[in-house]
């Protein structure tokens, strides 16, 4: 799906608690904020203060316990199992801290694989995979398994894969977590490059302040709350 | 002590985190454990109420006087004790009865002589006998017709003194007046008590129709020296057609002839539990891979290699232990109705057995619970050492395994070539029957050592040439998964293959079997109708037919001919105890079929009836006798050795043989006759022909008259009856591999969790999801079945060629029929399609989030 002209993200109020409810754990106390196309958003925040349990609820892996996540204009926690998971697939790209490349399929399968859910398989769609793969690098290792990879170098792919289907969200969970420093800043850079092209909205989320520093917006998560803002609003 | 109390806390604690795919550890143990104590405990009780039934009988008698089928003259007792003044000697008239008065139960029949009774059967009672009241006491003694119950029998259907016993033999009622009870405070004899009714000689030989004879003279010989002297004493003033043995090699002998049936059983009754080590194998695999990271940390803190293998051995023991109880007690509850099948098809093939109580011995349990436990640790030994190769810091991946077990393909595969061979030069030569059996098991490991590298090749024939076309996304993921996962998907396609395998095994071999009797008998029976009076079990055929009723069938109106029979027990210096049928005319005809004769239909049965012995194939096959052999029969005129014409195809598991009538006449001083088979003239019908027999002797003689169809139709029934319990083990094989299969894809299951995550992240519906996972387990039951279908097919050669022929002497012809491969082609599919049933819906109900932070 090409990128809409009309991208929008809205989180309103959002609570997200884990456990029973006699023995609920609150991670997300009322998050609220919007972002339009092109925008990008740095997430930061010590350990278990929420950052991967909001990117999960604005990728719709999961669902706030009260408040509102929109998309587009549209709320995605209202729909049916079906339509979710197409929206997922075609709306959001997600990069995770270790790549969670499928161990059984080839570099450019791998980044095939968001294609195969909607039967978009096709000529075009892999020559977008192979423009990727050549714009991340690896135009040379599209047949490789994942295990024969560095760690860069799957970040790398799942970035292409993230990407594959022009999302209007690209959400990545600490993307240069388990990197050097030398390959973060080259996945970072890619991230930015590719975001840059592809117009979408960008939200990353790192313990890596220098990352952090790169981004337009920047907010710090603290016991579920946002409770800074940094950048252009 | 210490150390051990940690281990198997941590191995309890691993259990306890994991209940589902404990609890198909548990069951997998306990099916296998629960089948072999049933079986075991079947086989057992019904030798023991045989053999207690017996004991009570023997007593103490060390030897016995017997002769052919009418038994000894009463002379020779009078001889012995009289003339050359063994004390010690007790005449017996015995036989099966049916008490009808008792529901028809069969019950052993004892004539005794009281005044010799003393020294032999002392607890049995009747040696008190002479203790009796002296009303009742008298009226044993003179009265005919009155007899001896058991106290226990007699509470049981409320039958006091004074009442009567209607009982049948034969064609014949009779009817026996209680005239006491015999108590004894010993438990078996209690027991056999329940099976036994007592009566005066005289009256036994009434109702045997024995007048003058004695089935046996029972003898207390002296022990060493005079032992010797004693027999040989004895056995100079044998007439012809008696002879001395001792009670335990006779009775022994009876036992020897189910041995093969129980061993059949019994080899059987361990597949659930070969099966069930699959199962083992894999949950374990599963947990030590689940555990790897904390198996690093235990070795990091300074745990050693032993103590881990120790752990995870620990942990299988205490499944084990649980599942063996289980499968104890439900071995138990089990052995009631296996009980039953063994012991009608005992009565139906080999002797007459009433078994009332199973005997749950110590011995039995402890076996059973000991296998299951010895199951469950060898399942678990190679996981137990891949644990030991976790490096302190559990760098053990699940990927490292799969790419070891994929480097040593070739080495598993040559490993199953070797099991192949070992098993073909187990089964070739004529070993003894268990280390055939251990032959039928190396070939089942070889084709289960041969899984993997099959399973790679189908799947990569399936992606290639169909998968590929048909469903090119998710076949293509589906077979890459498979493959990825070989270590656990292979064993769990080798658990369900092997469990097929033994379906279209044992039912190519039941169904040729059915096939190869259902031709046999349609040759053989040649005659329009069969009479025959009715007989306590199937398997005993020796009861008299009325000779008047025979007369009568002669001269009937619209019989054309009358072939008879006479069955007996024979006993033979060489063989044993034989079946013999002296027939008048071979109602075969040109239809019979000789595996070897020494001319064509009519020389043969020429040379037949000038005293030719033809025999069947059991005894031909199993004491390696062939044409022109002598058998030695012990006859009314001494040991005849009498000459084989020919072998004829025969699915009695009794060695049988048939001699011409005139000449077993001449040899035996037999009046009797068993059977017989009537031609009906051209144009009669035959049903309506028998409605006018039965119609003749209804209410006089009681007859069992059968059309030939009829007749075919029981045959068939006891068949199918014998094979019911085979069946019935079989199919809970399947239950364990099913188990098997469903354990396999649930641990996959789990350890693909991050992955479904992913898949879901990246938009993969959960209806994608269920309907990868159906496919991946559709395919390996495919798999399975494919390559359950040639090993079934040798196995079923196996079972046919070899155990068969080995166990109980027959030649069966194969026959294959489509539907029985389909069939097992459609179990092995649907029961992966059903194990992925659940795995697919739990992955469906995973929340991606929740799938993605899973460890």
């Amino acid at each position: 799906m090409a990128t809409s002209h009309h991208t929008s993200l809205k989180v309103s109020e959002v609570h997200k608690s884990f456990g029973s409810e006699t023995r609920s754990v609150e991670v997300l106390r009322g998050v609220s904020f919007e972002m339009t196309q092109g925008q990008q958003l740095a997430l930061t925040g010590p350990s278990g203060s929420g950052k991967s349990t909001l990117l999960h609820l604005i990728g719709t892996l999961d669902t706030p316990s009260v408040g509102t996540i929109e998309i587009n204009g549209e709320n995605p926690s209202e729909f049916p199992e079906p339509r979710l998971a197409r929206f997922r697939n075609q709306v959001i790209g997600f990069v995770f801290q270790d790549h969670h490349l499928l161990p059984q399929y080839s570099v450019l399968e791998n980044v095939l694989i968001p294609t195969l859910a909607f039967k978009r398989r096709d000529a075009e769609i892999e020559v977008r995979a192979r423009a990727l793969l050549e714009g991340v690098g690896l135009s040379h290792r599209l047949s490789h398994r994942p295990a024969a990879l560095s760690g860069g170098e799957c970040q790398r792919v799942a970035v292409a894969r993230a990407l594959i289907n022009r999302p209007s969200l690209l959400l990545c969970d600490e993307p240069t977590g388990n990197l050097d420093r030398s390959t973060a800043d080259t996945v970072a850079s890619l991230l930015f490059e590719l975001h840059q092209a592809e117009q979408n909205i960008l939200i990353v989320v790192t313990h890596n302040l220098e990352l952090a520093a790169r981004f337009e917006r920047r907010f710090e998560l603290v016991n579920g709350r946002v409770e800074g803002q940094a950048g252009q609003v | 002590m210490g150390n051990l109390r940690t281990l198997l806390r941590l191995a309890w604690r691993d259990a306890w985190r994991r209940p589902l795919q404990s609890l198909f550890f548990v069951i997998g143990v306990s099916i296998g454990v629960a089948m072999i104590i049933a079986i075991d405990l079947a086989n057992s009780s019904a030798n023991r109420a045989f053999t207690i039934s017996t004991d009570a009988v023997v007593g103490k008698a060390t030897h016995q006087i017997v002769g052919g089928p009418n038994g000894v003259d009463e002379s020779v007792y009078v001889q012995i004790r009289r003339e050359l003044g063994y004390r010690d000697s007790a005449p017996i008239v015995e036989g099966y009865v049916r008490v009808k008065t008792l529901n028809g139960q069969p019950m052993r029949l004892l004539g005794v002589d009281s005044f010799a009774e003393r020294p032999f059967r002392e607890e049995l009672g009747t040696a008190k006998i002479a203790g009796l009241n002296q009303r009742s006491f008298s009226a044993f003694m003179a009265e005919p017709n009155t007899v001896l119950i058991g106290a226990n029998v007699s509470d049981e259907y409320r039958l006091p003194i004074g009442e009567s016993l209607e009982i049948q033999v034969g064609s014949y009622h009779h009817k026996l007046r209680i005239v006491d009870v015999i108590a004894s405070e010993n438990r078996r004899i209690r027991r056999s008590l329940k099976d036994l009714l007592v009566t005066d000689i005289a009256t036994a030989q009434e109702i045997f129709a024995k007048i003058g004879k004695l089935d046996r003279i029972d003898l207390i010989l002296p022990d060493a020296p005079l032992h010797t002297t004693a027999l040989e004493h004895i056995e100079s003033m044998l007439p012809p057609g008696a002879r001395i043995e001792s009670s335990d090699a006779r009775h022994g002998a009876v036992i020897e002839m189910t041995k093969a049936f129980r061993l059949n059983l019994t080899a059987l009754s361990l597949l659930a539990l070969v099966v069930g080590m699959f199962l083992i194998y894999n949950t374990v695999s599963f947990s030590v891979i689940q555990r790897r990271a904390v198996i690093g940390r235990l070795r990091a803190i300074g745990m050693a290699r032993g103590e881990i293998f120790a752990m995870i051995l620990a942990q299988a023991t205490v499944l084990g232990i649980a599942g063996a109880l289980l499968g104890i007690g439900l071995g138990i509850f089990l052995s009631r109705s296996a009980i039953g099948m063994v012991t009608t098809s005992i009565n139906d093939l080999f002797f007459v057995s009433n078994v009332r109580e199973i005997d749950v011995s110590a011995l039995t349990l402890l076996k059973g619970g000991l296998l299951g436990i010895a199951a469950a640790m060898t399942g678990a030994l190679i996981p137990a050492y891949e644990a030991t190769r976790v490096s302190p810091v559990g760098t053990l991946q699940r990927s490292t395994i799969e790419t070891r077990t994929r480097g040593s393909l070739h080495r598993i595969s040559i490993a199953g070539v070797a099991a192949l061979l070992l098993g073909a030069g187990t089964l070739l030569p004529d070993w003894h029957l268990g280390l055939t059996f251990l032959g039928v098991l190396a070939v089942l490991v070889g084709m289960a050592l041969l899984t993997p590298s099959l399973m790679r090749g189908f799947a990569a024939l399936a992606a290639t040439h169909w998968l590929r076309r048909k469903i090119p996304i998710l076949g293509n993921m589906a077979v890459r998964d498979i493959d990825r996962t070989l270590s656990r998907t292979s064993t769990a396609v080798a658990a369900l293959m092997i469990a097929v395998s033994v379906i279209v095994g044992v039912s190519v071999m039941v169904g040729s079997f059915r096939m190869t009797v259902e031709r046999w008998l349609t040759d053989l029976l040649g005659a329009d109708i069969f009479v025959s009076p009715p007989a306590v079990a199937n398997s005993q055929m020796t009861e008299k037919l009325d000779p008047d009723a025979v007369k009568l069938f002669e001269t009937f109106p619209g019989i054309a001919r009358v072939a008879t029979a006479r069955s007996v027990e024979i006993d033979s210096k060489d063989i044993g105890r034989i079946t013999l049928s002296a027939i008048t005319r071979d109602i075969a005809g040109e239809k019979r079929h000789y595996k070897s004769a020494v001319g064509n239909h009519a020389e043969t049965w020429d040379a037949f009836r000038s005293g030719g012995l033809i025999v069947n194939e059991p005894l031909a096959n199993r004491y390696k006798r062939s044409l022109g052999d002598t058998i030695t029969l012990l006859t009314d005129r001494g040991e005849v050795p009498f000459t084989i014409v020919g072998v004829v195809y025969d699915f009695d598991v009794r060695p049988g043989a048939m001699m011409y009538d005139a000449v077993y006449r001449n040899y035996w001083d037999d009046p009797h006759l068993s059977s017989a088979a009537l031609f009906v003239q051209p144009g009669v019908d035959v049903d309506e022909k028998i409605g006018s027999l039965k119609s003749v002797f209804g209410g006089n003689l009681e007859l069992v008259i059968r059309s030939n169809r009829a007749l075919r139709a029981d045959a068939l029934a006891v068949f199918d009856r014998t094979f019911s319990i085979f069946i019935a083990l079989q199919m809970l094989a399947a239950v364990v591999a099913f188990i098997g299969v469903l354990s396999a894809l649930m641990s996959l299951q789990l350890e693909r969790t991050r992955e479904i995550g992913t898949l879901r992240s990246l938009g993969i519906t959960r209806g994608q999801l269920a309907r990868l996972t159906l496919l991946e387990t559709g395919l390996m039951g495919v798999i399975a079945g494919l390559i359950a279908m040639p090993t079934g097919l040798v196995l079923a050669a196996i079972l046919i060629y070899i155990i068969n022929l080995r166990s109980f002497g027959w030649t069966l012809q194969m026959q294959l029929q489509p539907s029985q491969f389909t069939l097992a082609f459609v179990v092995a599919l649907v029961s992966a399609l059903l194990a992925g049933i659940y795995p697919a819906w739990r992955m469906g109900q995973m929340q991606p989030a929740e799938a993605l932070r899973t460890e």
